[in-house]
């Protein structure tokens, strides 16, 4: 807690001059562009709510006639889109950057400047997808993106093509990160950091990787064809030309079931940090936490027509859906009752992250047996696309990963800035917030049930769905100062937070062990584990007594260390048993080689998107506008890519 | 900073805010409720549904009532002793994976049988209705009466109905929810959907479109009637005619009228069974507003002689077709051959009466977002061609003429 | 610092500690490789499952008369010159594996009775020259392929069979580029300043890739071209 006197606001690129705009543009840094993560999918979270806000204020009542039924349409579409894939996952991926390397010991990410390169990726996507909601020509499709509607027969207009160009750059992204995560997770782990050692966190964030690895490619698949559809006139979807519109659906949810575990695994690895700390417990049944996390992935690949029980796919498909749906529940379930267990006996304390992650398991709890009624395929008929299903999403997604994701921000808060939140806000934000949500949702279980049906900008008076809108709509309303609350916090907190010092929750993890904000180069000594909760085994050995302790890996470790060099670069006599690190010097002070900044990066996606773009002119038969987009793309991503290529990661040291 | 906000005091909040929820879903009245014990099918998804919800209640209260527990019981406090540090129990790991699993077991039982149940043939003898989803309305035909009609069913009350669902454009979810699941309309494939509205009284039902299919995809709806199987012959016997306008000779009119007067209920049968407007529940009576900016001239007077007229030489009859018209034989839009007997125009958006007629003849497009269907009122602003009506463009009197047509089209 | 040319990522180091003693280039590798399976997966997929939806041909592997003109299109696929494509491709595969052997002995001497054979196996240029002239040449029997193929009134608008076919092949023939780049470029070091065996790592990536797009060539081959 050496540090902690002077805690400054994030200061960790010492060696390279900077704070300063040219510093963010040019950091290679995981925790910068962790943070970069942050704040990016933040300030979308704002507008997906707002988004939310205007479409809960048009079904307010019935007939209302505040927006278009265009615009709302390209509301839902954008608030779909906006919170799958510019919030949720973006979220997860702050944390991804910021904690992993720190979690299992490493002084960097594999790929530094990849990691770069997927941050800028999805800025400049997000902000592609986004913009044209102001000039009324986002996508109106839906965030599901249905063929045949989304053809150029039946959506004509530009509208859709921000959509199936949007996404695919975001795949881009996310692609590229999951590379990069899965290979520093694999390969990247201090000595003794074996895979049952792992912090929870990473170990879902692991599996996660590989659900992007495995399912983007199938949307990228599905999204090219939709191209190809729209700008060259393929037929893939093409009614009159023979298509099976069902093509796009499979292809979709293939993508998009993974896409909910991508969704709420990263959320279930933070509450599965915050709960054992704060309840002075380890993990109840850590083995069966990680093996639970692989087989919802694992399983996550086989249920993906569940989202398809109405469209006609016969008794057969339609069983095995069914039952593979049902079986993913034990595993959950298995998660749900572990972390109860890591509480119970324990002696909790009540801070804004543990409050949020006990949310998380209560509101999630309803989300899953909502979600087991239309497992069962029957069932679902009467469920599908109707305000039920929204009800069952929404407790998962928010009432899930979002309620996972506030917890793991107001965990790590203090890690990131060297500050705590404020808990009196922190407190208020908690509980508006979870009011709203269950104002918000639980309603809608009803008026699903009462016949109401999803993506409607109308309904008619007198449908008996009058008072579960009206509530739904004030619960919504709730959530945008339940929001302010939070944004005051957190950007009053980074300045004017209590100094937190290193480890200010007494957690058990490798991340603690270093200062807060952490140097750029994470770990002056790398640390050799020697269990689960390295921490407690300095601060508390008595938690860590019954856990099997052992060196293993260490001796591999010692036997390269003549030749070798260390994760993240430096020597292996920089090497020590985990410790406490309370030294502040800079990585030239300790011959530690860092990545140089570099704007090459940002260049390659800004590359990117301008040829990506450069097919919005083509669709309008402007071919000239084309021409030179592309070309000004191609050329700027080349030789950015050159020169990233040719260029080595540190300067010669 | 103080706390601004003591959980504990929430609670007594939390439950009075509960309450009037659980009231108003459990009185009030529902007529679109899923949970109507209508249809066989219904039952069963209903019986279905209460056994999963029973069990999932049962985990609810466990699982919430084990966290409130452990909130209370084990909430640190200055003198709480250390915890004992469990990593884990086997048993307890193995009793919460089976338990689960054993439930979802008893659940499969009864969702597999449905499954099989529902997705063979209809029994023999089904009434047959084909289902064709257009954006945004609904085409319906009987091809055992040869009955073509749109955005409204007739169903004999006691007789299976086996829908069976296309799509002309792109993909739409047939569901009415007081009778039964929905099923998708998806191009390029035939679907089916079949129950028996056995347990039901006479009345309207509404009827949605569930897969979204664009922009007036809220306004894709349809109304249901179930009625008494005499009844029904009788509207189906009279839909099949062709229509009865215009008469065949104006006398016949004047004598049929006078012959009316005093004995009604020879010339109801020749009218054919409607659906008695007075007896609709309301919420079939759609309710929807006119959008502002549509407007008409008050009180001009169709003629329908010069109605048929114009009707039969303007664009109205490349999208429309009316048996017994020999020039209206469009097939785009919806068979208007007995259009005055239905409840609601425009995908049951509005109330089938002169005056919404007459403004959806003159801007259909301001009317309802997207449709096919152009502006037709001269000086009117097409909102999709971004352009104002001119040539031939209908004048006000022009559209209350045929709105007096369509209406004499019982 | 060219002498990191196509190092690509990675710590400029040549010896990292890594938990499992792979250079992390290859782990990502492999982890790419995973995610493209699935990618062409699903390309296959969809071929397959639209093979036989066509509602005009031209047809793969059946005759096909237009029934308003009558018009008569015979089955256009060209199995004899898949079959040398094919047989090409897998050359070059073979090349490659000698031109990563080639660099990684490239400091063993020669031994004495060293044959001209011997020497040119040693060649790492040879060999990288005749990958990418095998792929080069897999490329123009492609180019050939859709030539003739749009000639014969098969287009990507013409029916969900050209769509799809192209697309798949085209998506192939796309990879085969980019490794031709690839190969392309490590030949200009080996010019430039000569590949060592410290360059091994390098080529092994690019090979595992070469070799990758190679068996889903084979898939491709096999389940388009040869099954009816």
């Amino acid at each position: 807690m050496a540090t902690a006197a002077t805690a400054p606001a994030y200061t960790s690129s010492e060696s390279h001059g900077a704070t300063g705009l040219m510093s963010w543009l040019t950091t290679v840094d995981h925790k910068r562009i962790g943070i970069l993560y942050l704040h990016t999918s933040l300030f979308f979270f704002v507008v997906g709510g707002l988004e939310a806000i205007i479409m809960r204020y048009q079904l307010m009542r019935p007939n209302m006639q505040a927006v278009s039924a265009e615009t709302f349409n390209q509301l839902f579409t954008m608030h779909g889109t906006t919170m799958v894939f510019l919030v949720i996952m973006p979220l997860s991926a702050a944390f991804f950057n910021f904690l992993i390397p720190l979690q299992i010991g490493a002084r960097d990410v594999a790929f530094p400047r990849l990691n770069a390169f997927s941050y800028w990726v999805y800025l400049l996507g997000g902000v592609f997808i986004t913009l044209p909601i102001l000039f009324g020509l986002a996508p109106d499709g839906g965030w599901f993106a249905y063929a045949p509607l989304t053809t150029r027969t039946y959506s004509p207009t530009q509208n859709m093509n921000f959509w199936v160009l949007g996404v695919q750059i975001l795949g881009v992204s996310s692609l590229a990160a999951a590379f990069n995560f899965a290979t520093t997770i694999i390969n990247m782990r201090a000595p003794g950091m074996n895979l049952m050692r792992m912090p929870m966190f990473t170990w879902m964030s692991f599996v996660v990787q590989w659900l992007i690895i495995l399912a983007f490619p199938v949307i990228t698949v599905a999204l090219f064809f939709l191209q190809f559809d729209r700008f060259f006139g393929t037929n893939f979807y093409t009614v009159t030309a023979g298509a099976d519109p069902l093509l796009w659906q499979h292809l979709f949810w293939i993508f998009g079931h993974p896409e909910v575990y991508i969704l709420i695994l990263p959320a279930f690895g933070l509450v599965s940090e915050v709960l054992p700390t704060n309840s002075k417990k380890p993990l109840f049944g850590y083995p069966v936490m990680a093996y639970s996390g692989i087989l919802i992935g694992f399983l996550g690949f086989g249920v993906w027509a569940h989202h398809m029980f109405a469209v006609g796919m016969g008794p057969m498909a339609d069983t095995v859906f069914g039952v593979t749906t049902m079986l993913i529940a034990i595993p959950t379930g298995v998660k749900i009752f572990n972390w109860i267990f890591t509480m119970w006996g324990g002696s909790l304390r009540f801070n804004t992250a543990m409050k949020y992650a006990i949310a998380l398991i209560g509101m999630f709890t309803i989300g899953g047996i909502s979600g087991i009624t239309h497992a069962s395929p029957p069932s679902d008929l009467q469920q599908t696309d109707t305000y039920y299903i929204v009800a069952h999403f929404h407790y998962v997604l928010f009432g899930g990963a979002i309620m996972g994701i506030f917890s793991g921000i107001y965990h790590y808060f203090p890690k990131m800035y060297g500050r705590k939140m404020d808990e009196g806000l922190g407190n208020l934000h908690f509980w508006l917030n979870f009011i709203a949500l269950n104002l918000t949702f639980f309603p809608m279980h009803f008026s699903g049930m009462l016949g109401m049906p999803r993506r409607i900008y109308t309904y008619d008076a007198g449908q008996g769905w009058e008072t579960f809108n009206l509530i739904s709509s004030i619960g919504a309303f709730l959530m945008a100062p339940a929001m302010l609350v939070f944004l005051y916090n957190f950007f009053k907190s980074k300045k004017h937070g209590e100094v937190a010092g290193d480890n200010p929750w007494d957690a058990p993890t490798l991340e603690w062990s270093i200062p807060s904000p952490p140097p750029e180069y994470n770990f002056a000594q790398i640390p050799m584990v020697t269990s689960r909760y390295p921490m407690w085994d300095i601060t508390h050995p008595e938690r860590t007594a019954e856990i099997p302790h052992s060196t293993k890996g260490w001796d591999e470790a010692r036997h390269r260390s003549d030749e070798h060099i260390l994760p993240g670069g430096g020597h292996m006599a920089d090497m020590a048993p985990a410790h406490i690190e309370t030294a502040a010097k800079t990585a030239s002070e300790l011959d530690i080689p860092m990545p140089t900044p570099t704007i090459k990066p940002l260049l390659v996606a800004l590359g990117m998107l301008v040829m990506v773009a450069s097919l919005l002119p083509f669709f309008a038969g402007k071919t000239s506008a084309f021409v030179v987009l592309l070309a000004i793309g191609a050329g700027t991503m080349i030789y950015s890519l050159y020169d990233w290529l040719t260029t080595p990661l540190e300067e010669a040291h | 900073m103080t706390r601004f906000f003591r959980p504990r005091q929430l609670v007594p909040v939390l439950s009075v805010a509960t309450l009037p929820l659980l009231f108003a879903a459990c009185s009030g009245n529902y007529p679109n409720s899923t949970f109507q014990h209508t249809t066989e099918f219904n039952r069963d998804l209903t019986s279905l549904w209460n056994q999963m919800m029973w069990w999932g209640l049962a985990v609810f209260v466990i699982v919430e009532t084990l966290l409130v527990y452990v909130i209370v019981r084990f909430r640190r406090r200055p003198d709480s002793p250390e915890p004992r540090h469990v990593h884990g129990n086997a048993l307890m790991e193995i009793s919460w994976t089976v338990a689960p699993a054993l439930i979802l077991a008893i659940i499969a039982v009864p969702t597999v049988r449905s499954i099989w149940k529902y997705q063979t043939p209809a029994p023999n003898g089904s009434l047959q209705i084909e289902v064709i989803g257009h954006q945004w309305w609904w085409e319906f035909k009987y091809p055992e009466h040869g009955i073509t009609t749109a955005n409204e069913i007739y169903l004999p009350v006691g007789r299976t109905v086996n829908f069976t669902l296309r799509s002309a454009d792109v993909i739409h979810s047939f569901w009415i929810p007081g009778l039964g699941g929905k099923r998708d309309a998806v191009s390029n494939q035939v679907n089916h959907l079949w129950y028996t509205p056995d347990s039901v009284g006479v009345t309207g039902w509404i009827g949605s479109c569930n897969e979204y299919c664009g922009a007036s995809h809220a306004n894709m709806r349809f109304r249901v009637f179930t009625v008494a199987p005499a009844d029904f012959d009788s509207w189906a016997n009279h839909q099949k005619a062709k229509a009865v306008y215009p008469p065949p000779a104006p006398d016949t009119v004047a004598v049929r009228q006078v012959a009316a007067a005093p004995a009604p209920a020879p010339a109801a049968i020749a009218e054919g069974y409607v659906f008695p407007a007075a007896q609709r529940p309301a919420h079939v009576v759609p309710a929807t507003p006119i959008p502002a900016g549509n407007t008409f001239t008050e009180g001009l007077t169709g003629d329908p002689q010069r109605g048929l007229a114009i009707y039969s030489r303007s664009a109205c009859i490349g999208c429309h077709k009316i048996d017994g018209n020999p020039m209206s034989i469009g097939i785009i839009g919806p068979n208007l051959t007995h259009i005055a007997s239905r409840a609601t125009i425009a995908g049951g958006l509005f109330p089938n009466d002169t005056r919404h007629m007459q403004l959806w003849i003159k801007n259909a497009r301001k009317m309802k977002p997207g449709v096919t269907m152009n502006s037709l009122g001269k000086g009117e602003f097409d909102p999709i061609l971004k352009m104002t009506v001119t040539v031939g463009g209908l004048t006000d009197q022009e559209i209350a003429d045929i709105a007096a047509y369509l209406q004499m089209l019982k | 610092m060219t002498s990191h040319a196509a190092a690509a990522e990675g710590h400029a180091h040549e010896h990292h500690y890594t938990t499992t003693g792979l250079d992390n280039r290859k782990v990502a590798i492999w982890s790419f490789i995973g995610s493209e399976c699935m990618l062409f997966a699903s390309l296959i997929s969809t071929y397959l499952i639209y093979k036989g939806r066509s509602v005009v041909g031209p047809l793969p592997h059946e005759t096909w008369t237009d029934p308003s003109t009558g018009a008569v299109f015979k089955p256009i696929l060209n199995i004899p010159i898949t079959s040398a494509s094919t047989f090409v491709l897998l050359m070059s595969s073979l090349a490659m594996v000698l031109a990563l052997a080639a660099v990684e002995n490239k400091d063993k001497p020669l031994p004495a009775n060293a044959g001209w054979w011997d020497r040119q196996l040693a060649s790492s240029k040879l060999w990288l020259w005749c990958t990418c002239i095998l792929g080069a040449t897999f490329l123009g029997f492609q180019a050939f392929e859709f030539t003739s193929f749009v000639h014969e009134g098969l287009t990507l608008r013409r029916n969900l069979f050209g769509s799809s076919f192209f697309t798949l092949t085209g998506f192939h023939g796309a990879h085969v580029t980019v490794g031709v780049i690839w190969l392309g470029s490590l030949l200009a070091i080996d010019y430039k300043r000569g590949l060592r065996p410290s360059d091994t790592l390098m080529v092994d990536i690019a090979a595992l890739y070469w070799h990758f797009v190679d068996v889903v060539w084979i898939a491709i081959f096999t389940l388009v071209y040869l099954i009816k």
